[in-house]
């Protein structure tokens, strides 16, 4: 068998999530749509999600009460984050751990590889997180000489077969069990490896007990920061991120700004509303909490690396800012039909479905990703599972208009069929005079593309592209207010 | 540290937020709606009744002693795991430790060590019946961190009187937050490969669990 070491080089993934080169979203979901064997592994798993959180929410008599509290908790942090996350710093400090703040993912970047070469480490184990995603860790702690060994299982079967994450919280959930008896066959050296899902567990509990014992600095993201007591939360299945929260002698946990809640005692909420919304279970198997470093027990040296890289300008938005509430459960992803045909990598984010396609054009300032807020058909679903009762129909319209707003502001948009239709249609429909006129003259040119049925069925140039898959109704020879004054006419 | 970070990222915040002092923020979070259920329907016997549910329902390991035959019941235990060596917090009950089997306290054993030994056996701090979670503070007899998740197998004895029935009850017996907390609901598990709930793979496999009758 090959060692860890060897098998921590990795290729990169071939589907590159960077908002910055995806395609948009309608090119990028197109080779999914044609992937059959992929959406069947979506379509399962998420059928099995769904229905299993549908039955322990209706078990829950008091669902929507924690909903609306989980709701209120988390506005009230963004509204006061300043002080909550200032207290966070003088607890998280008095405990013992050392803060950082880092204003984008280049600072963070730099302070995790800082630490890292202090404790003169060149590997590294990872709790799956989404944090340390969105700024690309682990590709640059590759470039500089460091192997980033994911530790969730999901993680560990994307990394060894150079696949992207699909979903948060089950990121390699479009792969079915005889791809990851192939990539862990073939990357763990095991040619005899079964496709029993016991058997690839099994697999990966061997192959990553030897780097929890001896790796020295582990990275993890956080569920939540606790404000009263600098504690963090992290919420998890396996026991892959107890082992890193426990065995290192360094531990970095890098998270958002938005992750701070104000008292332990909220977790009676948060706890309660995450684990039924993410994994359909009353509470996931493992969850830990601390505070700093505790001599005896755990890492001695303990690091926070605050993140914003574009936080903070979304608080400035009053529809927006509520995307800052998310706790990253995926359930909107899960409710979403959008997503159900698509997966995730057609989003080119690390976050995909509804949360994505608003929070992703906000991180890129919508320079990027302006396709995301049109990936929905805007039926609410995602509304109304989410725990925290983010308006994601709300925001993706209010994203829709500032992405149109600056879309026809560009010289090279002016001749744009759209948008030279649209200021064609508003100067005619700005008078009566103009609108009679042009009813007219479109009558007499219907006219001609018109068959004897009344109907359209063959449009040159541009009209083809609707003529092509659908008939046009003819315009007929009465307009509704000539008929209307006519009517009247003959009334008198 | 980057103080100008620092500095910036806040400003920015403060920028972006209409300044509230802290008294208005601590009113404001005193008038959150906690309308969720946060009172007890189940007496006592409900609850373990419910504790046992859940916990069988993760594949936990179940049974219930009382102070009289909690030694018996643990030696059964440990007899039935097939281990021979086992790890003990240093404030385990001195009578726990069943002769017939190595005990290794841990006042600072090797991981190696650690994930050597065939068991471990501790107490708790607290079982939420509703959830089917057990709860450690990680004191002095429920052991480090690391006690409860090297070794394979973990048997932990939960008192009667430190059920509770739901979470926020938990909550209010322990306002003050302990430095370290472990909420175990289950043994460790995924369901990364297919949706195929697989139990046992980093943490210990196999979670047993006593409730001691301490309480008539």
């Amino acid at each position: 068998m090959k060692g860890p070491e060897s098998l921590a080089r990795n290729k990169p993934p071939r589907v590159q999530l960077d908002p910055r080169f995806a395609p948009p979203f309608p090119q990028a979901a197109l080779p999914v749509l044609r992937n059959t064997q992929l959406r069947k592994n979506v379509a399962h798993a998420i059928d099995v999600i769904q229905s299993k959180r549908a039955r322990l929410v209706e078990e829950k008599a008091d669902w929507e009460e924690l909903r609306a509290a989980a709701s209120d908790l988390r506005a009230h942090v963004l509204d006061n984050l300043g002080h909550y996350l200032e207290e966070f710093e003088s607890q998280c400090t008095a405990a013992g751990g050392h803060v950082h703040w880092a204003a984008d993912g280049t600072e963070a970047r730099r302070i995790v590889l800082e630490i890292i070469r202090q404790k003169n480490a060149n590997e590294v184990i990872k709790i799956k997180t989404m944090t340390s995603a969105e700024i690309q860790l682990n590709l640059f702690l590759e470039q500089a000489g460091i192997a980033a060994h994911e530790t969730d299982l999901a993680e560990i079967i994307l990394q060894l077969g150079g696949e992207a994450p699909s979903h948060i919280v089950v990121p390699a959930l479009h792969v079915n069990r005889s791809q990851v008896r192939d990539i862990f066959a073939q990357r763990m050296g095991l040619p005899d490896l079964s496709d029993d899902p016991q058997a690839l567990t099994a697999a990966a509990r061997t192959y990553l007990r030897k780097l929890f014992l001896t790796v020295p600095v582990a990275i993890s993201g956080a569920n939540h920061l606790i404000a009263e007591t600098g504690g963090v939360v992290i919420v998890e299945s396996e026991g892959n991120g107890r082992m890193c929260l426990t065995l290192p002698q360094t531990l970095i946990a890098i998270a958002g700004i938005e992750k701070v809640i104000p008292r332990f005692q909220d977790l009676e909420v948060l706890l309660q509303v995450l684990a039924r919304s993410a994994t359909g279970e009353r509470m996931n198997p493992y969850t830990s909490v601390w505070s700093g470093v505790k001599p005896g027990d755990g890492p001695q040296n303990f690091h926070v690396v605050l993140l914003d890289n574009g936080r903070s300008d979304m608080l400035r938005r009053p529809v927006e800012r509520q995307t800052l509430k998310c706790i990253r459960c995926a359930a909107c992803m899960n409710a979403c039909p959008v997503y159900r045909q698509t997966g995730g990598h057609a989003y080119g984010s690390v976050y995909p479905g509804p949360i994505g396609a608003i929070l992703t054009p906000q991180l890129q300032r919508l320079e990027h990703a302006q396709s995301l807020p049109y990936a929905s058909s805007l039926c609410g679903a995602c509304y109304e599972v989410c725990p925290v009762k983010i308006n994601i129909p709300e925001v993706l319209i209010e994203l829709r208009a500032q992405v149109t707003n600056r879309e026809r502001e560009e010289p090279r948009r002016f001749f744009d069929p759209l948008y030279l239709g649209l200021r064609i249609a508003s100067f005619i429909l700005a008078s009566p005079r103009r609108l009679r006129l042009a009813q007219r003259l479109g009558r007499i040119v219907a006219r001609l593309f018109a068959s004897r049925d009344g109907w359209i069925h063959v449009l040159p140039g541009y009209g083809a592209r609707w003529t092509r898959t659908r008939d046009l109704r003819g315009v007929p020879s009465q307009t509704f207010r000539e008929w209307w004054s006519t009517r009247n006419k003959g009334e008198q | 540290m980057n103080v100008a970070s620092r500095d910036r990222i806040l400003a920015g915040i403060r920028a972006a937020l209409p300044v509230r002092s802290v008294e208005r923020a601590s009113a404001d979070y005193q008038q959150i709606q906690r309308s969720y259920i946060r009172t007890v329907v189940r007496n006592s016997s409900e609850c373990t009744a419910l504790l046992v549910e859940r916990l069988r329902e993760y594949g936990a390991e179940v049974a219930e002693a009382t102070p009289s035959d909690i030694v018996s019941v643990l030696s059964a235990q440990l007899r039935a795991s097939g281990g021979s060596t086992f790890a003990a917090p240093p404030d385990l009950p001195l009578e726990w430790r069943v002769p017939g089997f190595e005990w290794l306290i841990d006042d600072g054993l090797s991981y190696e060590q650690l994930d050597k030994v065939d068991g471990v056996v501790t107490t708790a701090s607290c079982a939420v019946a509703d959830s089917g979670t057990i709860v450690l503070h990680h004191g002095s007899a429920e052991g480090r961190r690391a006690l409860t998740l090297l070794p394979d197998w973990h048997l932990c004895v939960v008192r009667a009187s430190q059920l509770v029935e739901t979470l926020p009850e938990y909550f209010s017996r322990f306002p003050h937050a302990p430095q370290l907390a472990t909420y175990i609901s289950g043994p460790s598990a995924t369901a990364d490969i297919e949706m195929t709930r697989i139990k046992g793979v980093h943490g210990p496999r196999f979670l047993h669990v006593i409730i001691l009758r301490d309480v008539s």
